[in-house]
């Protein structure tokens, strides 16, 4: 196949641009929703039933593991992190102070303000909705798990013992009950209600009041509210977070840095256009010294007087 | 008539609501403290059929509601998951009772607005409160507030701990079932109760040994644990721990028996020189109770409350002539009451009485009599 050198860089240019075009489409998860709803666990209250495992598994389907399952307390005794058929995980941390109240953790997916997962998906499988749920869609993955790389909380987790139609496999934050009114699974079987399903910005201010009531029952601070650019889900803690496996992050979004870079070299395709820009004009630069034109001229002459009636 | 000068008449509208408050809340604290009334109605004037109460709001930080128990429940029955689960018995008096619970009522009835004490569920309705997120729901509520204690107490915070899970076998012992006030029904785990108590009375010379025969006073007499033991609490019993029980104290010792006993004179009757066996039916009063009459409770035949003696032991006295009750069956007796002898009545066999040797002779002559069956009992 023959290319000119006009045909080819129409060519390149068209990959260029459809290639800038793109990258947005799977970067859209940012800040764009006002007051998104959220979880405010308060690990305070939390007894570590496990009854939170149990409602998630039935929500899910994840297994038909009956309510007595769950209640095996020896799974504490290793630290244990969500899989496929765990959307969520509670753990104990020892306390040293008063060692008869160990304070559990519950970990999920923390839908994230701006998350990295979503911006890490290729296929846009991964998306934010409306009411900060980061949900997936099993149709259009393609099974690159980019998304786990991306977790800076290590969640997404992959169906590896599935071989035909593996799934990535996160906490969806019932977004199917969400939408039919009920609240998450987790948050309604909690018996002692450690976890408050509501509007972000009001779990906000009630964490903070919390605190204020109670200064010596919380550490001064509530994790989510900045942590990765802030996530959906809030905790409160008896202690430092990182110290019941919290890890510490920054408050930027997780994507922001990488989206800074992709968006900025791709805005208006300016730095292609630059490229090739500099490519023509080398290449220009460069043609005199070729000459090809009178070499291929007398065939040109030929077919043209051929076809000419 | 009021509302034609509402500015003018606020102060006396005011000064009724406040006498209204006082009024039918006799635990608010003296003095005409009109911002209290606030608390609980939003209206100014509220009345008895429209008391315009409040949601439960908390009252301020500076307010200190003091909370005094005048009737308090013993037991309360937390039955919100009886479908699943036998009702969870929370026995309210003995928490009432502690000693770590010394800040009172408070403790668990948190901002309580001054008046009567509410009960959990008044603010802590339904079962999800997505309206008000800082107020938990009733499950919430219960669950925080027992686990608060539990957890740093007995370590136990397994479900089944509090929920024990239905099942045919304890259907019968359901709370509900049986009274769960008594302490031998839920509250108290395995009391193993004596079955007799000797008691010395030194004091008494003619009497210094009072028996107190404890387990026939359930069995026999059918008392309940709270019959006697009222207003108990752990610390009567239990020195702290749960193993390092104490000897119960009474400032009258004739207190629990004086309930049903006359204490006042007769007092050979408990105070002996020894022990005594238990109560004997046969030897207290001539008439042993078999077959039937063991079986009876003691009000069937007792029919005045607390009046025993002197009941005729004669066989009319209870049973008159015309009875036969269906459920009797004549043959335990000795005797099928067959087509022809149930039309016979009763004198003409029992000549000597009932209960006495009866006679066949009246109908049958001496070749029919049944001589080698003669009248009485089955063996």
């Amino acid at each position: 196949m023959h290319l000119d050198r006009r045909q080819f860089l129409e060519v390149l240019g068209t990959t260029a641009f459809t290639a800038v075009g793109a990258t947005p489409a799977g970067a859209s998860g940012g800040d764009s929703h006002e007051d998104p709803m959220g979880m405010l666990v308060d690990t305070t209250n939390c007894i570590g039933c496990r009854k939170c495992e149990f409602a998630c598994s039935q929500a899910h389907h994840l297994n038909d593991l009956p309510v007595e399952a769950f209640e095996d307390k020896a799974v504490f005794e290793n630290h244990r992190r969500m899989d496929a058929n765990a959307l969520t995980v509670v753990n104990r941390f020892p306390n040293e102070e008063e060692p008869d109240k160990p304070t559990y953790v519950k970990s999920n997916c923390l839908h994230c303000l701006n998350p990295g997962c979503v911006s890490a998906c290729l296929v846009g499988a991964l998306q934010k909705t409306e009411t900060g749920a980061v949900v997936y869609d099993p149709w259009k993955c393609i099974g690159c798990r980019y998304c786990m790389v991306a977790c800076p909380f290590e969640v997404p987790a992959y169906e590896f013992l599935e071989p035909l139609a593996p799934r990535v496999r996160k906490c969806d934050f019932c977004a199917e009950r969400t939408a039919e009114g009920k609240i998450p699974a987790c948050a309604e079987m909690c018996p002692p209600m450690c976890l408050t399903y509501g509007k972000r910005s009001e779990l906000l201010q009630m964490a903070r009041e919390k605190i204020e009531e109670r200064p010596d029952r919380y550490v001064h601070r509530i994790y989510g509210e900045e942590e990765a650019g802030g996530t959906a889900w809030l905790y409160l803690a008896p202690k430092e977070f990182e110290q019941l496996g919290f890890i510490h992050l920054g408050s930027e979004g997780v994507p922001v840095l990488t989206e800074t870079i992709q968006h900025s070299i791709f805005r208006y395709g300016v730095l292609p256009l630059m490229l090739f820009g500099l490519l023509g004009a080398t290449m220009r630069s460069l043609g005199p010294e070729v000459e090809p034109e009178p070499a291929i001229s007398p065939i040109g002459q030929a077919d043209e007087q051929t076809l000419s009636p | 008539m009021m509302r034609a000068a509402p500015i003018r008449s606020l102060p006396i509208l005011l000064l009724f609501a406040s006498i209204r408050c006082v009024g039918q809340h006799d635990t608010l604290p003296d003095g005409v403290d009109l911002s209290r009334c606030a608390l609980c109605h939003s209206c100014k004037e509220p009345t008895h059929e429209n008391p315009c109460l409040r949601p439960c709001e908390r009252p301020p930080e500076s307010a200190t509601v003091t909370l005094s128990a005048t009737a308090v429940p013993d037991v309360l029955v937390l039955g919100q998951l009886s479908e699943l689960y036998v009702p969870v018995v929370f026995p309210h008096k003995i928490h009432m009772d502690m000693e770590s619970m010394a800040d009172g009522c408070n403790v668990c009835h948190h901002h309580n607005p001054p008046g009567r004490i509410l009960a959990c569920r008044e603010c802590h309705g339904g079962p999800s409160n997505q309206e008000n997120l800082k107020q938990p729901s009733l499950k919430g509520a219960y669950h925080r507030q027992c686990l608060s204690c539990h957890r740093e107490w007995s370590h136990e915070t397994d479900c089944n701990v509090c929920h024990v899970r239905r099942t045919a076998a304890n259907e019968a012992n359901l709370p509900g079932a049986s009274d769960v006030s008594d302490i031998m029904g839920r509250l108290h785990p395995n009391i193993s109760a004596p079955d007799k108590w000797v008691y010395s009375a030194t004091e008494m010379s003619d009497g210094p040994v009072v028996s107190f025969h404890h387990q026939e006073h359930i069995q026999l007499f059918g008392l309940k644990c709270v019959d006697c033991h009222r207003k108990e609490n752990c610390s009567r019993c239990h020195n702290g721990e749960p193993r390092d029980l104490k000897p119960r104290v009474r400032e009258d010792p004739h207190e629990d028996c004086a309930r049903c006993h006359d204490t006042s004179d007769n007092c050979a009757l408990c105070h002996r020189r020894a022990e005594t066996t238990g109560f004997n039916h046969a030897t207290r009063t001539g008439f042993a109770l078999k077959a039937y009459h063991a079986k009876l409770e003691c009000s069937r035949c007792h029919l005045a409350p607390k009046q025993f003696a002197g009941l005729d032991p004669e066989c009319e006295s209870c049973h008159p002539a015309e009875w036969i009750p269906e459920p009797f069956d004549h043959a335990l007796a000795g005797l099928i009451l067959d087509e022809t002898h149930v039309e016979v009545s009763c004198a003409d066999c029992h000549t000597a009485g009932l209960g006495k040797p009866v006679t066949c002779g009246e109908c049958h002559d001496d070749a029919r009599a049944p001589l080698d069956k003669p009248p009485g009992k089955k063996p």
